[in-house]
């Protein structure tokens, strides 16, 4: 519909709309990388002299640093254990007759379809019950729960793509389904694994409220440190840390987007 | 080219045996019980229209379907249950099937990687069958950057290399234009007098039937219609749908009656002696005449040929060949071909011809299941 | 012609495939739906043993039913604000050519991936009381205009928008694409003006994607925690934050489970509704 009619409404008056919109998505997530960069006693826009000390402060504090450490181990290992678990998985929906494949795949993303806070009680409860409570354990795999969903539709998607013709004709050869699944399968998953990854890691990575409810202080993730802070605190350090969250999640977005791209070219 | 045909006993020189193989969908047979052999380093095709059970009767030897009743031997082995991976096949397809992310020679060492070779004795492999199809300047390129043309032959040397029992191909050269297609035929056909690997060829193309194959496999509605070399299922036909699918054909529908000295058959359009037959008829039976339009000549008035009134209703140059369109009295149409040569009286339109044939060349045929009178 | 039969035969066999699917499947029982069952036992088992008292209590409640009727003020103004804010948004993007749409879909979409933390401190610092907007609207009125947008009702809207807004425009943009260039053009031949053809054609035909959206909005901000708890006053806790009170606060885990067990409900409701939508867009084959 590109130069179509105007919908009865002024166009000018959408476009005023359309933009007010956009800079409000995205100001806010901007603006914080300039107040970072400013006077570390108090959170100014703009700010008025450049100062590096606000980040100067967040890596001396252990309690900072520390708990970027523990989101950073945490997110990477939850990226690999939901890759190692969901990817088979996916394989095996996509690629075989099993009863019950509806069910299953249902199973695996109802997370998305579920309040985290509920999620975050039920953990509570039973991580007590386990002793999982204040585990960087514990948190791996309630976040592993969270990050399936997200494999599961990018290499579903991937393996939908995939031909199977390449799977037959390695068969007919001779090979091994495991040799077809390492050496013809994963090849044809490649983008569609790293988007998976790349959303695995950076829902781990921001993720806070189940975090909040299952971690204690001696793994405390970036984000509860970042939500007490903002909560209690409202030191201005946190606009260093919201400036460096802001790079990281923006980063991957962008890999995610450009992975994504040759995709959408092709189909 | 010659055949590598073995002179040896039966059981020693069988590559594929089935005995007895079905399948069926629930209530829809795709393939009824059929038995079937095949020779090693013969060189089979089946040959059908879609539906016929030929792509079906493929997969089953593949072992990507199970059949629903019969046996099947490949090799000497019970191949019955064996799952797709262990039967030693080889198979070409007609989208190619090459791995994109690996390059032709990652390709074609695939299979051999499979089997644990040495990387020597791989590369060595690899080599040999590239230059066996001339593309051993492409090794290094990824499948995508070549023709279709490159592909297939790549996809060929694939299985080649492996040296499976038997090559398995399904319509590969569907997806190429016709010279390509031609070229491909005739590059398969060398490879195969070459190497006497034993190859199954499905196609619904009976050109390329006639071409390459050894013997020919005809299917109609899951089952085998007949099999022979080519030039038998051409001039020895023994169904109407045989008749009509190689080749081109005027069929005559009518009743068998004896007259002196044979067997004659007589029709709506007049009565004809017949003196070669698909089987014995008895006098009374219902049967069918065939004589291809290459048999037919316009003959003259007084002739001693059998021979059928008509009118010209077109008249079409081929090249080398000339069609008639001949409507006959009881309003079908028959097709005469004549070699084309210039100066050759051209009938006129509505101009009233007789088409003659030596009894010879007329075939007595069982009656098709359903129509009267077609030419195909 | 053979690779539809090939690909039904060239099954991954059902003892390998459950062998494949076993590991995650034992994982998100365990992790996932064990918990949520442990919730729901927890709910009907106070001290009293098996019984519903909890819920009874809860609705007896005036907290609770106080922070219900929060959760359903806050969730319907926030979805629809972002319905009249995106609804002309997509318009917008609607009428761009197909690759400016990408890169504006892509500014739409960039706010999705940042964290939701990160997110609440900016707006705070744009809309907050010494915050930019009252800054210059301080400026502008020398000093006597000043919106208090933050740690109230509004604050917690403009957080809640500021989320949404991009489920709400992805949702309703799908419809509006999914429309006849066609139907348009040949109501102009008819005759009709710009408003009668929106008000009869493109509004109608946007429904699907406006149903969605609503939905997908409703469903999100239900379950909505951080954004209240940092955006909103002590008269803004959402359901959300009442499970975190009961959980931490007074350490009730009965009320705290009862209260969850009604938002999952809640929840699962609007998923359900949004399903059967979804379903009957994909039958009718309209905007999905």
């Amino acid at each position: 519909m590109t130069g179509a009619p105007s919908f009865g409404i002024d166009r000018r008056g959408v476009s005023v709309v359309a933009w007010s919109c956009y800079l409000f998505l995205l100001l806010p997530s901007l603006i914080v990388i300039p107040i970072s960069f400013g006077n570390p006693g108090e959170i100014q826009f703009p700010p008025r002299q450049f100062s590096l000390a606000l980040y100067r402060q967040f890596f001396s504090d252990p309690a900072w640093w520390g708990s970027l450490l523990e989101s950073l181990g945490v997110a990477l290992a939850t990226t690999i254990a939901s890759l190692c678990l969901a990817v088979p998985a996916a394989y095996a929906l996509s690629r075989s007759r099993l009863a019950g494949r509806a069910l299953l795949r249902g199973l695996f993303m109802m997370p998305m379809l579920v309040p985290v806070v509920v999620l975050g009680l039920g953990l509570y409860l039973q991580y007590s019950d386990w002793g999982l409570l204040d585990t960087s354990a514990g948190l791996v795999l309630a976040h592993v729960t969270l990050a399936v969903p997200f494999i599961m539709v990018s290499v579903m998607s991937g393996l939908a793509h995939a031909d199977v013709a390449l799977e037959t004709v390695a068969l007919i050869m001779g090979a091994s389904r495991l040799r077809i699944f390492f050496r013809v399968v994963l090849p044809q998953l490649s983008s569609a694994i790293a988007v998976g990854a790349l959303f695995a890691f950076l829902t781990s990575l921001d993720e806070v409220v189940v975090a909040y409810f299952v971690t204690g202080t001696s793994t405390m993730t970036l984000p509860v440190k970042m939500y007490s802070a903002i909560r209690w605190e409202l030191s201005p350090v946190i606009a260093a840390v919201s400036t460096l969250l802001t790079v990281v999640s923006l980063s991957i977005a962008l890999g995610i987007i450009a992975l994504q791209r040759p995709t959408e070219a092709n189909s | 080219m010659l055949n590598a045909r073995s002179q040896l006993s039966p059981a020693a020189s069988t590559m594929v045996e089935l005995a007895g193989v079905s399948k069926n969908y629930g209530p829809v047979n795709a393939l009824l019980p059929v038995d079937l052999t095949i020779a090693k380093g013969e060189f089979v095709t089946l040959l059908g229209p879609s539906g016929s059970g030929k792509s079906t009767l493929l997969n089953l030897i593949a072992g990507m379907i199970t059949p629903s009743a019969g046996r099947i031997v490949i090799d000497g082995r019970d191949a019955t249950a064996m799952p797709t991976n262990k039967r030693g096949l080889g198979m070409v397809f007609q989208n190619y099937a090459l791995m994109p992310h690996m390059t032709v020679f990652e390709n074609i060492a695939f299979p051999l990687q499979v089997r644990h070779m040495s990387r020597a004795e791989i590369r060595e492999r690899v080599e040999k069958v590239l230059d066996l199809i001339q593309l051993r300047h492409v090794a290094d390129r990824r499948p995508k950057a070549l023709s279709g043309g490159q592909q297939q032959r790549i996809s060929l040397a694939r299985c080649i290399v492996y040296n499976p029992a038997l090559i398995l191909m399904d319509e590969p050269l569907g997806a190429l234009d016709k010279n390509l297609r031609e070229q491909m035929q005739l590059e398969i056909k060398r490879l195969h007098a070459e190497l006497g690997i034993t190859m199954l060829y499905v196609t619904h193309d009976q050109d390329e039937a006639l071409t390459m194959s050894d013997r020919i496999v005809l299917m109609n509605s899951g089952r085998i219609e007949q099999q022979g070399p080519p030039e038998q299922l051409y001039f020895e036909p023994t169904t109407v749908f045989a008749a009509q699918f190689i080749g081109s054909s005027n069929i005559l529908v009518g009743d068998v009656m004896d007259q002196a000295g044979g067997t004659a058959i007589r029709t709506s359009v007049g009565t004809f002696p017949v003196r070669t037959a698909a089987h014995d008829f008895a006098a009374g039976q219902r049967a069918a005449l065939l004589v291809r339009p290459e048999n037919l000549r316009l003959v003259d008035e007084g002739t001693a040929l059998p021979n059928i009134a008509g009118q010209i209703e077109d008249s079409i140059v081929m090249g080398g060949v000339i069609r008639h369109f001949v409507r006959c009295a009881d309003k079908s149409v028959i097709i005469v071909q004549e070699l084309n040569q210039p100066g050759l009286p051209r009938p006129q339109r509505g101009s009233l011809v007789r088409a003659g044939w030596s009894t010879a060349h007329g075939r007595l045929l069982p009656p098709a299941p359903s129509a009267e009178g077609t030419q195909g | 012609m053979a690779a539809p039969q090939m690909s039904s035969s060239s099954d991954l066999n059902p003892k390998a495939a459950a062998l494949l699917l076993a590991p995650l499947t034992i994982v998100m029982l365990l992790v996932f739906v064990y918990p949520l069952l442990t919730t729901a036992w927890t709910s009907i088992h106070p001290d009293t043993g098996l019984s519903l008292a909890a819920y009874v209590e809860l609705f007896h409640s005036t907290l609770f039913l106080k922070t219900l009727r929060t959760t359903f003020e806050i969730s319907i103004s926030g979805t629809l604000v972002s319905l009249l804010i995106g609804f002309p948004v997509a318009m917008h993007l609607t009428v761009q050519p197909p690759r400016r749409r990408t890169g504006y879909l892509i500014l739409v979409m960039l706010p999705f991936w940042t964290s939701i933390l990160v997110k609440s401190f900016a707006l705070t610092v744009v809309f907050g009381n010494q915050g930019l907007v009252n800054q210059f609207l301080g400026l502008v009125s020398g000093g006597t205009l000043n919106i208090p947008m933050m740690f109230n009702r509004t604050g917690v809207i403009i957080g809640m928008i500021n989320f949404l807004l991009p489920f709400m425009i992805l949702s309703i943009l799908g419809s509006l694409l999914a429309q006849d260039a066609m139907l348009i053009r040949a109501a102009e031949t008819m005759g009709a003006g710009s408003f009668r053809i929106f008000w009869r054609i493109i509004l109608p035909l946007s429904m699907p994607g406006v149903v969605a959206g609503v939905l997908i909005n409703m469903t999100l901000s239900i379950g909505m925690y951080i954004t209240p708890a940092l955006l909103g006053g002590r008269q803004d806790m959402m359901v959300a934050n009442l499970v975190d009170f009961y959980t931490r606060q007074t350490l009730d885990w009965t009320a705290a489970s009862a209260t969850a067990m009604v938002l999952f409900a809640i929840s699962a409701c609007l998923v359900a509704m949004l399903g059967r939508i979804r379903g009957a867009q994909g039958l009718s084959g309209a905007a999905a």
